[in-house]
């Protein structure tokens, strides 16, 4: 016995998973409307520059936690990246159905799974407590951002060159170039934009990455004067205003929230929209 | 034609092998840091190891005072909300995926598409502090305060509602995992042979009708892995439950009641982490080992599977 | 001869290609209408607008009437209604792979629902056996439908369409496949299942329709140029682009 006829199954079906996707779409909505709203008051010039006060000043800035999270991230590239496409070029291009292949491809899918509280905790352990004599320090911070980049660029890099038709392999072969040529200039450079897009969208998702932070760089309301010292950053910052009684600190922790989305948001919608179509088999 | 220089092939080929084996090493170095990872967390922890024996995962108390370390309720903490918001998150993420991949007319599908990348995106910092300043007073006075007068007779709904809860931090684990599974459940769905939504559509059926026989059935086990994937990223998730589920050991041993306080793995170990030393620290490190064996596992089952179905086999 | 589908004026696109130019053609009731002609012709667009699958492809637009039975397919009818009154046979076998010999041939009526099983279990047994399969799966109806040779997938395919009683079956290359001996098999069952349905068959085997067709229509790139009986086609063909077509003096 029908409840329905098939054509109302349906329609109701339809009203149904357009109200769940509204209804799922809508805290983001809803938080970039709120971030946006909320923070951009607390914008001014004041609040770029000057370095971090007390909680309950409404005159602190976030300007060592900007720079703090641009040196950070910058050093997590440095080696993070490299080091992902390296791998990722040997996933695409020379690794065999061999166990050792296997075995790679494992660790670099194992380490995207890895929590960034445990990265973090790993970095701790390994830096901080054994090299640092337990000093808090930025470049424990970076080294764990660039642990979470490496497969995420990885993943990417063997993704783009995959797709890289053989004819175009097949042809470099028969002009006699090399295969370390082949690889590194043809079809990487065909697969660049793949490539890059993975970069961009690692450098995202690590810009909003707090606790791999937490117990390496700590936090630091001054301006950065080194790389060995405790470093602020937008993303502790956040956290660390956010459990304040003060309203000056909630509204500069706003402020700072909307530089965060907007640069991690912005990223992915640029990658998203106009990088990667030109790159992606179809949606 | 330009005459090029004869180099040896010889020469070539040592290019070549000093090449892949640098590119071998880079791989080689990422094996060696994951190995790396569980070696630190494993030296860090091994005073506990043998102190806690069976305790860390069966024992309720944790208090430094006295040497106890027990992280029961933090560990059930992190399974019941990584559990309950995955689960609560398929149908809606299926959801969206049909819509997506049957209703959705195809210019509005790369900006629906990027939507639900964005909710990817979002830093879980920025979620948490969300979640914390309005999410939360918002869902106290509008959802947890009248299920507690109307329905606190049942336990799991019963007050007191502060506000930071085990509900917040099922709800915006359940937003942060939705993208995850909605986005694999697209790839497959997306997968399915046209010959067979032809063969459904020649009969008379209707778009839910095709998903629903032909669609689905082939994705089932695309869409497993990627809740498999969903839930291990809300078991690791930190940020986004720290500041919103109110860091007590109160849930599930003294109050199972979904609006009580509580804590996970991850939140757990941010808050003592700081103050935390000798032992304690130990056990924070063994709390962590073991939270870290636990995600590995589950994400290599997903991506097991997923490498099964990506080879075309879909059962 | 009756007329079962009375087209008139069908144009049909895709995006800015016009595929079908201005067709007008009646196609009789119980017998072979085989649609031959080159590759790009329309043929299958052809078939598919008759059953209203043409309008689902990107870009798709269709305009004119087919009228079957008195009634309008493109005048206001949900298409769904039109697919389940004609049925369509296609080129490469599909049978749902997750479903069973015998759930295969009534997925359509399942479907529709408000069959007892008794009654699906003996439409079962009547398609099979109608389609000459009965003898060959009878021990393995609850095997997988992807389980079967590819001309006995064909065969099930063609069971599925007919268990929905169509009026009309619509079958797109549905030998091009396929092996001689399978492809023979199917024939055979065509010329038999031509008795009680109105068939309409796409194929690119100009042989295939002297062979079971009793009518054929030559399209070429978008525009019916002929349509007559078989015979006259073969033997005397009006067109000079129809005779050297079938003659094989253009591919």
């Amino acid at each position: 016995m029908r409840l329905l006829s098939r054509k109302h199954t349906e329609i109701l079906v339809k009203i149904l998973c357009i109200v769940v996707t509204i209804v799922v779409i809508s805290p983001l909505l809803w938080i970039i409307g709120k971030v946006i709203y909320t923070g951009l008051p607390a914008w001014n010039w004041n609040f770029f520059t000057t370095i971090i006060g007390p909680p309950e000043s409404s005159t602190s800035g976030i300007g060592p936690a900007i720079e703090g999270t641009f040196i950070m991230n910058g050093i997590a590239c440095l080696f993070g990246i490299p080091l992902g496409i390296f791998t990722g070029i040997y996933l695409a291009e020379y690794a065999h159905d061999s166990i050792f292949a296997s075995v790679i491809r494992t660790a670099v899918e194992s380490m995207a799974g890895v929590p960034s509280l445990i990265m973090g905790l790993f970095a701790a352990a390994l830096i901080v407590e054994n090299l640092n004599r337990n000093q808090p320090t930025a470049l424990a911070g970076s080294f764990a951002l660039g642990l979470m980049i490496i497969p995420l660029v990885a993943r990417a890099t063997e993704e783009s060159m995959r797709v890289v038709s053989n004819d175009i392999r097949e042809a470099a072969i028969a002009l006699g170039i090399p295969k370390w040529r082949r690889t590194l200039q043809i079809v990487v450079g065909i697969a660049s934009g793949g490539i890059i897009s993975g970069a961009l969208l690692a450098f995202a998702r690590i810009s909003g990455e707090t606790a791999p932070l937490l117990f390496t760089a700590y936090f630091n309301d001054f301006w950065p004067t080194g790389v060995n010292q405790a470093m602020a950053s937008l993303q502790v910052y956040i956290y660390n205003n956010a459990l304040q009684p003060y309203s000056a600190a909630i509204a500069n922790a706003w402020g700072a929230a909307l530089l965060l989305i907007l640069i991690v948001l912005g990223i992915n919608i640029i990658v998203r929209i106009f990088i990667r179509p030109k790159y992606q088999e179809g949606f | 034609m330009t005459t090029t220089t004869r180099k040896t092939s010889h020469f070539f080929n040592l290019q070549d092998t000093l090449f892949k084996y640098f590119l071998i090493a880079c791989s080689v170095l990422v094996v060696a840091l994951l190995i790396a990872i569980f070696y630190f967390l494993y030296q860090d922890a091994l005073p506990a190891i043998s102190y806690n024996g069976w305790n860390i995962l069966t024992g309720m108390t944790w208090n430094t005072n006295l040497g106890v370390f027990g992280a029961l309720p933090v560990i059930l903490g992190t399974l019941a909300t990584g559990g309950i918001a995955t689960l609560i998150a398929i149908p809606l993420s299926l959801a969206i995926a049909i819509f997506y991949t049957e209703y959705t007319p195809h210019r509005f599908r790369l900006p629906l598409r990027v939507f639900i990348d964005l909710l990817a995106a979002v830093p879980s910092i920025v979620y948490g502090f969300w979640a914390l300043q309005v999410l939360l007073p918002i869902a106290k006075i509008n959802v947890m305060l009248p299920l507690v007068t109307y329905l606190g007779f049942i336990p799991i709904f019963s007050g007191p509602a502060e506000g930071a809860s085990i509900f917040l931090a099922i709800i915006i684990l359940t937003i942060m995992v939705i993208p995850i599974i909605t986005a694999i459940s697209i790839e497959i769905l997306a997968k399915t042979p046209i010959a067979l939504k032809e063969g459904m559509t020649s009969l008379g059926a209707t778009k839910w009708e095709t998903v629903r026989h032909v669609g689905l059935p082939f994705a089932r086990l695309g869409i497993f892995a990627g809740v498999i994937l969903g839930l291990g990223r809300a078991l690791g998730e930190t940020m986004a439950v720290t500041l919103i589920i109110g860091n007590t050991f109160n849930w599930p041993f003294h109050s199972v009641s979904l609006f009580s306080t509580g804590d996970t793995v991850t939140s757990w170990i941010t808050n003592e982490f700081p103050e935390a030393v000798g032992l304690d620290a130990a056990s924070l490190f063994e709390l962590a080992l073991i939270l870290l064996i636990i995600t590995l596992a589950v994400n290599l089952i997903a991506r097991t599977i997923i490498n099964r179905v990506s080879k075309g086999r879909f059962s | 001869m009756e007329t079962k589908l009375d087209v008139q004026n069908l144009n049909a696109w895709f995006h800015k290609k016009q595929a079908l130019k201005n067709i007008n053609i009646k196609i009789p009731e119980k017998q072979v209408t085989a649609i031959i002609g080159p590759s790009g012709c329309g043929k299958s667009t052809f078939v598919r607008c008759i059953n209203r699958m043409h309008e689902l492809s990107p870009g798709a637009r269709v305009e004119g009437s087919i009228v079957m039975d008195g009634l309008d397919i493109y005048g206001g009818i949900d298409a769904m209604d039109v697919r389940r009154r004609i049925g369509m046979v296609f080129q490469k076998p599909n049978p749902f792979p997750n479903m069973s010999v015998a759930d295969n041939v009534v997925a359509g009526l399942r479907l529709a629902g408000g069959y007892k099983n008794e009654e699906l279990d003996r439409i079962t047994d009547d398609n099979l056996k109608e389609v000459g399969l009965w003898g060959e799966v009878k021990d393995e109806l609850y095997k997988s439908g992807a389980s079967l040779s590819g001309g006995q997938q064909q065969r099930l395919c063609i069971a599925r369409a007919l268990a929905m009683k169509p009026e009309v079956l619509l079958m797109d290359e549905p030998t091009s496949a396929l092996d001689p001996l399978s492809t023979a098999k199917i024939e055979e069952l065509v010329k038999k299942l031509k008795v009680d349905n109105t068939i309409v068959i796409v194929t690119h085997n100009v042989q295939q329709a002297a062979r079971i067709s009793d009518m054929v229509a030559f399209f070429y790139l978008g525009e019916l140029i002929e349509f007559d009986e078989t015979r006259v086609i073969f033997e005397k063909p009006t067109n000079q682009l129809t005779e050297r077509y079938i003659t094989g003096r253009f591919g």
